[in-house]
């Protein structure tokens, strides 16, 4: 029974033991102190941790010994600073002075000390954060800012000199997350610029010890900045003087460059061309191709004129040497374009100013009707070409009409006989050719005029060979031609010139001798301006070239041809008869155009150089 | 043609800035002579021609001094104990040799001090290191522990003369300080030259490092204590200023 016993509280015991040894008791932890902090160097408290408590209640205990004192004193109060702390109060503190601390833990199964620590209370200050923070919205100029105030913790002692205390502040808005710092300083108050209107802002402040911690931010203070309208204001007229900068931009823009929009977005009408002239074959030499290739067929529209009873060339039988189409192509190419052309002012120009005349005589009265610059520039080239030419030219022999005027050709270089022009200019120029029966009466317009209508007449069934044909008329007329028209002044007696009259509805040409006394003369001072010349009014639909007459006054020819009524130079002619008389005529031409026609660069036709020209 | 041109460009381009140098030189001689005569000299009896600081001026002056000299002494305190001893072992048994300079050693014992005693202390300490510091920068500038004491002897250097200048700083307040009244006459600097102890009381020898350790250490705290001790002065003497 007894061993029984013995053997459950044997048992008993081990279960008790093995108990025991699952719960084991150990001396508590070497504890830590974690920090001592001084808020106002006045006081301080150092905070531990205490380690694991070793399953037993276990105490703590701090002990201190001041600098150069082996005394050890015991923490005075636990308590007002918290849990693991100690309190040292006034009293217990001095400054300047080296505190050995130390924590001790104990429990049921021993102790454990800390590790010292060394402080200097001057070291560890840590402020409070600064108090009565104040945020006003004040305005400078019209712009706003923030006065920010604020006074030093109530501990800290400031006013005694006895710490020194440094600011700084931060500011947020309120839907950002950055914050801008600004160091305050010693002072108590600051200014904050550059605020966003309507902005609401956040405010925070902390102070330090010129050697010591920063303090904890203060609590945050909240400012709504007010709308003001100056600065919207200003942004506003920011705007609209950049965008009236821009648009004052374009629009210069936009000027400079309308001929090119215009070119863009109206193209412009491409000039006449000539059926059939090859400029190749001209160069080559061999002008009856080159003239065989101008023949269109078809050509031309027999419709009957209106004006039939007008004397009226049927057509131009335009042969002429290379030089002179060469010249008059150089003219052509040298840049004037139809438009330009159109534009150049032909008017004012009177018959003198045509290729087909001796300029100087004529020169005042043109010059005075020169209104295109580059009209009246050419003329001169012309005029100066003419003066040397005349002395050249050679006196065409009587009969010879002289319709081409190398006079009028600006690159005399070609090294053309002015004989050879002449012979070839008897050929097939003879237009003037049908200007032959007219011009059997010189200087009388009566005569003229019905020269013209005989040779209209004559030739209206010549057209199918209209060069020989042509070139017979001509040569027998042409010496008369010569006799007649031999005013004073002229250089070459012998040489008539004639122009272009008009063009009936028929697309005939009507030629007149150039021999208008007011025109060559010089005591014709009383010549109207712009009347004796043919000058291109435009291409019709056709690529027929119009010719107008410009010309005011009692010069009146008889709007023809539809096409030629046009802003200026509205002719009309009563009858033949009235042009005769007139020492001017009003020369209508309708003729087509073929490639390399020759203009002149003043717009004028030469006549010497028409092709194909409709027969009456 | 070209080399030619460029010599003469150059030439050219030297005699331009050889005479904008002179120019430069003529101008900053001018100014600083123009600048010398318009400045008054600083005096502090108010003599004929120079412009008397007034006592805020000086205090502000002295405060100044006093915390840089306290901030280069902590930093090459700190600097020291990284090179020498990263084990942050300040000094244990050691005393500073200034220990009996008795010193308030919270604000309540210096408010009482009274501002003569307290001008006193201040004078005191600064006498206590005049000698021990520019022993310690002898020492540092013959260390071989050249690469650190090049850099730190300089600043040995500069904490002397700081101290030296604010001997005569804080001598020249008490004065301006006795003249208005403010300070009693009483005070004097009874703290004979024979009880201000040298840097003989850290080691008999030259000084080691760890006596420029322990010396900087003490001079550290002395200098903070100056400080400190100058601001409550000037705060109990001009209380206008907002301190």
């Amino acid at each position: 029974m007894m061993k029984n016993v013995m053997e459950v509280l044997f048992l008993l015991m081990l279960l008790f033991t093995v108990h025991a040894k699952e719960k084991s008791y150990n001396p508590p932890e070497k504890p830590a102190l974690t920090r001592c902090r001084s808020p106002e160097k006045e006081t301080f408290t150092c905070w531990w941790e205490p380690g694991s408590d070793g399953g037993l209640p276990t105490t703590y205990a701090l002990y201190y010994r001041k600098e150069n004192s082996e005394t050890v004193y015991e923490c005075p109060d636990y308590h007002t600073a918290g849990e693991n702390s100690c309190f040292f109060n006034k009293n217990d503190t001095s400054i300047w002075v080296n505190y050995n601390i130390s924590v001790v833990a104990a429990n049921a199964l021993g102790r454990a000390f800390s590790d010292p620590v060394d402080i200097d209370v001057v070291y560890i200050v840590k402020p409070n954060p600064p108090e009565k923070l104040k945020v006003a919205v004040m305005e400078d100029k019209g712009w706003p800012f923030l006065r920010v105030s604020w006074e030093p913790p109530h501990k800290a002692d400031t006013r005694s000199g006895w710490i020194t205390l440094i600011y700084e502040l931060r500011v947020r808005l309120e839907e950002e997350d950055d914050w801008e710092m600004h160091l305050a300083g010693q002072q108590k108050m600051f200014n904050i610029f550059s605020l966003r209107s309507g902005g609401k802002y956040l405010v925070e402040v902390r102070c330090k010890p010129d050697h010591g911690f920063w303090s904890e931010w203060s609590s945050t203070s909240y400012i709504n900045v007010p709308d003001y309208f100056p600065r919207e204001k200003s942004m506003w007229i920011l705007v609209a003087a950049f965008s009236a900068f821009i648009f004052l931009i374009l629009t210069w823009l936009l000027h400079m460059n309308t001929h090119r929009l215009k070119h863009c977005i109206l193209p412009p009408v491409p000039g006449p061309k000539i059926k059939g002239f090859d400029k190749q074959l001209l160069k080559n030499g061999k002008s009856d191709e080159f003239f065989s290739a101008l023949v269109v067929p078809n050509f031309p529209e027999a419709s009957p004129s209106k004006y039939e009873d007008m004397l009226v060339v049927e057509f131009f039988e335009v042969k002429e040497q290379e030089l002179m189409l060469e010249e008059s192509n150089d003219l052509l190419d040298g840049g004037l374009k139809y438009e330009s052309s159109r534009s150049d002012s032909d008017s004012g120009r009177g018959s003198c100013d045509s290729h087909t005349l001796l300029l100087d005589k004529c020169r005042e009265a043109k010059e005075e009707r020169q209104t295109n610059r580059d009209g009246s520039l050419i003329e001169k080239q012309i005029r100066q070409k003419d003066r040397k030419e005349e002395a050249i030219s050679p006196d065409i022999s009587s009969g010879r009409v002289k319709t081409w005027p190398s006079l009028y050709s600006p690159l005399p270089q070609y090294g053309s006989n002015p004989l050879d022009k002449q012979s070839s200019l008897e050929m097939a120029k003879q237009h003037s050719l049908s200007i032959s029966s007219f011009l059997t009466q010189p200087g009388t317009k009566d005569a003229l005029g019905l020269s013209y209508m005989d040779f209209c007449l004559s030739n209206k069934q010549n057209h199918v060979h209209p060069q020989t044909q042509v070139q017979t008329r001509s040569n027998v007329n042409i010496s008369n031609i010569g006799h007649k028209h031999a005013p004073a002044g002229l250089h070459s007696p012998t040489t008539q010139y004639v122009e272009v009259q008009r063009v009936n509805k028929e697309d005939m040409v009507l030629l007149q001798p150039v021999l208008s006394r007011c025109g060559l003369i010089e005591d014709c001072p009383h010549l109207p301006k712009g009347e004796d010349y043919s000058k291109v009014k435009g291409v019709d639909y056709d690529n027929r070239l119009l010719l107008q007459r410009e010309g005011t006054g009692e010069d009146m020819c008889s709007g023809m041809d539809q096409e030629t009524n046009g802003e200026r130079g509205n002719c009309y002619t009563t009858s033949t008869v009235s042009i005769m008389q007139k020492p001017t005529a009003c020369i209508y031409t309708v003729m087509p155009i073929q490639e390399g026609m020759a203009l002149t660069l003043n717009g004028y036709v030469d006549t010497a150089n028409m092709g194909n020209l409709p027969s009456c | 043609m070209g080399k030619s041109s460029s010599h003469h460009f150059v030439l050219h381009c030297k005699k331009g800035t050889m005479k904008k140098v002179l120019f430069a030189a003529l101008c900053l001689v001018y100014l600083e002579l123009s600048m010398r005569v318009v400045s008054a000299p600083i005096c502090s009896y108010g003599q004929a021609g120079c412009h008397v600081p007034s006592l805020a001026d000086l205090f502000e002056r002295v405060i100044q001094q006093s915390s840089r000299m306290h901030s280069v002494s902590s930093d090459l305190h700190s600097e020291f104990e990284q090179y020498f001893f990263p084990s942050k072992n300040i000094m244990g048994k050691r005393k500073c040799h200034t220990y009996d300079i008795l010193t308030p050693q919270d604000k309540e014992n210096a408010q009482r001090l009274g501002r003569e005693q307290l001008t006193e202390v201040i004078v005191t300490l600064l006498r206590a290191w005049g000698e021990p510091l520019s022993e310690l920068h002898q020492s540092m500038s013959q260390d071989q522990h050249q690469d650190f004491n090049i850099y730190s002897s300089n600043k040995a250097l500069e904490i002397s003369d700081i101290v030296h200048e604010l001997k005569d700083g804080v001598k020249i307040i008490t004065d301006k300080m006795r003249l208005m009244g403010v300070l009693s006459n009483t005070v004097g600097y009874n703290s004979p030259e024979s009880l201000v102890p040298s840097s003989a009381f850290y080691t008999q020898g030259d000084l080691d490092s760890m006596d420029h350790h322990d010396l900087l250490y003490c001079f550290r705290r002395d200098s903070n204590k100056v400080k400190n001790y100058l601001r409550v002065l000037k705060c109990t003497t001009l209380p206008e200023l907002g301190c």
